[in-house]
């Protein structure tokens, strides 16, 4: 009898490798936050690139992220300019992305961040299902 | 990437707020020789939106790739979120069994069979609103103009205006930047002598719309521009919704809003469609 399969485990996998490689890799030198045009909308701007990177690495470590870094972390919206930017091919916008499912609590650990889940959201989307599709449509596109 | 006839068109959750860019995706298929099966829905979502929660967005993304893989065809993505989520995550952790191209390039790459369907002309100086991020998957902040550029009539203003992130919705939570966004769009196609603004993605389209609404400037998906030129006549009713607002109910009719239930609607769907855009007074031409 084999054993039940986890759900996701293999993504869960894949972001345990990704968050190793980007831990070892990342020497935090602070350039992704330099070029983020996001950076200036975060509740708590840093004066600091390398510190406010190192607080992201902490986060996606498990251990608390200063201000600094979850504000940062809050307003990412996959811009991607970080990728080129960054001299050691990080991929800053994966890490980025596995630090904010981290900070949300995600992958685990304890949410750092609001969760400001949308309770109509799938709702929502089947409502305009129901609006803009035939019933033969619903029934076999959906 | 060679596509057979038979494809999935793969077009993500929030686009069915736009019945119209779905059908008329699905023609422009069939137009250039493929035979389209539609899917989406919740029951397809790529899970990208459970970033709080990856047990289930592994869930989602190993049902979805699944059902994908078991359709045995190749597939067309509409969505940008789907298909970055697709490369960036799903198929990390899932054996996805089936090509997989984004509508642009697949249009881009079928741009000389294009070409001859687009018979009407649509006069229209248009401004393309567009994102970093997704592009560096997709380079359509390039190939979106040259498929506009082939619709008789269309000229593209050129893009002084690049939007951070790598669409709008994700701007849902962060009013200053929405604001931006939206005063940096209509402000930057004025200033090019646009007659309106185009987007590439439906998440933007949904947002921008609200600039149409609240009399700033049209906004169209490109999708809606080569439809016209191609005598496909599906109504952008989202748009009448949105220009209606609070009396959007009376377009709908209450038999479809019978189907969502009518407190859902106040709730969940009549709030969206009354939003509109905080506009800035040192906006040209406003």
């Amino acid at each position: 009898m084999g054993t039940k399969p986890v759900i996701g485990q293999r993504l869960k996998e894949f972001q345990e490798r990704e968050v190793e490689r980007i831990l070892g890799a990342c020497t935090r030198c602070g350039k992704c936050y330099e070029v983020c045009p996001m950076a200036q909308y975060s509740k708590a701007p840093a004066s600091d690139s390398k510190a406010v990177v190192g607080g992201v690495l902490a986060v996606l470590r498990g251990e608390a992220g200063t201000s600094e870094a979850l504000g940062w972390i809050g307003v990412c919206t996959r811009s991607g300019v970080c990728v080129p930017a960054c001299p050691e091919n990080v991929d800053p916008k994966m890490m980025m992305r596995l630090a904010r499912m981290t900070a949300l609590g995600g992958r685990g650990q304890p949410a750092q961040l609001p969760v400001k889940e949308d309770p109509d959201y799938f709702d929502r989307v089947r409502a305009f299902a129901k609006l803009q599709l035939t019933d033969d449509e619903l029934k076999e596109w959906t | 990437m060679d596509v057979s006839k038979a494809v999935t068109f793969w077009y993500g959750c929030n686009v069915l707020r736009h019945g119209d860019i779905i059908h008329a995706c699905l023609d422009i298929l069939r137009a250039l020789g493929y035979e389209p099966a539609p899917v989406g829905g919740v029951d397809y979502c790529c899970g990208t939106v459970k970033d709080m929660n990856q047990t289930a967005a592994g869930g989602m993304a190993t049902r979805t790739v699944g059902k994908l893989n078991a359709r045995a065809v190749p597939v067309v993505v509409w969505c940008p979120s789907c298909h970055s989520h697709m490369h960036d995550f799903m198929e990390r952790g899932n054996d996805r069994h089936f090509d997989m191209t984004y509508l642009v390039e697949l249009l881009h790459a079928k741009r000389e069979q294009l070409a001859p369907l687009l018979v009407n002309e649509v006069p229209m100086r248009v401004f393309l609103h567009q994102h970093v991020g997704f592009n560096d998957l997709v380079p359509v902040n390039r190939m979106v103009p040259e498929l506009l550029d082939l619709i008789p009539g269309v000229h593209v203003a050129e893009a002084t205006y690049t939007a951070p992130g790598y669409m709008c919705a994700s701007f849902a939570a962060m009013p200053k930047a929405l604001e931006d966004l939206n005063n940096n769009t209509a402000r930057a196609a004025k200033a090019g002598g646009a007659d309106a603004v185009v987007t590439v993605f439906h998440q933007c389209y949904r947002e921008l719309v609200g600039l149409d609404a609240a009399g700033a400037i049209p906004v169209y998906n490109y999708i809606h521009l080569i439809a016209r030129s191609m005598g496909l006549a599906y109504e952008d009713e989202y748009k009448a919704w949105k220009r209606a607002g609070e009396g959007a109910g009376e377009l709908i009719g209450a038999e479809r809003i019978a189907k969502v239930g009518i407190q859902f609607y106040e709730r969940a769907i009549l709030p969206e469609l009354k939003k509109r855009p905080k506009l800035q007074n040192s906006d040209p031409g406003s």
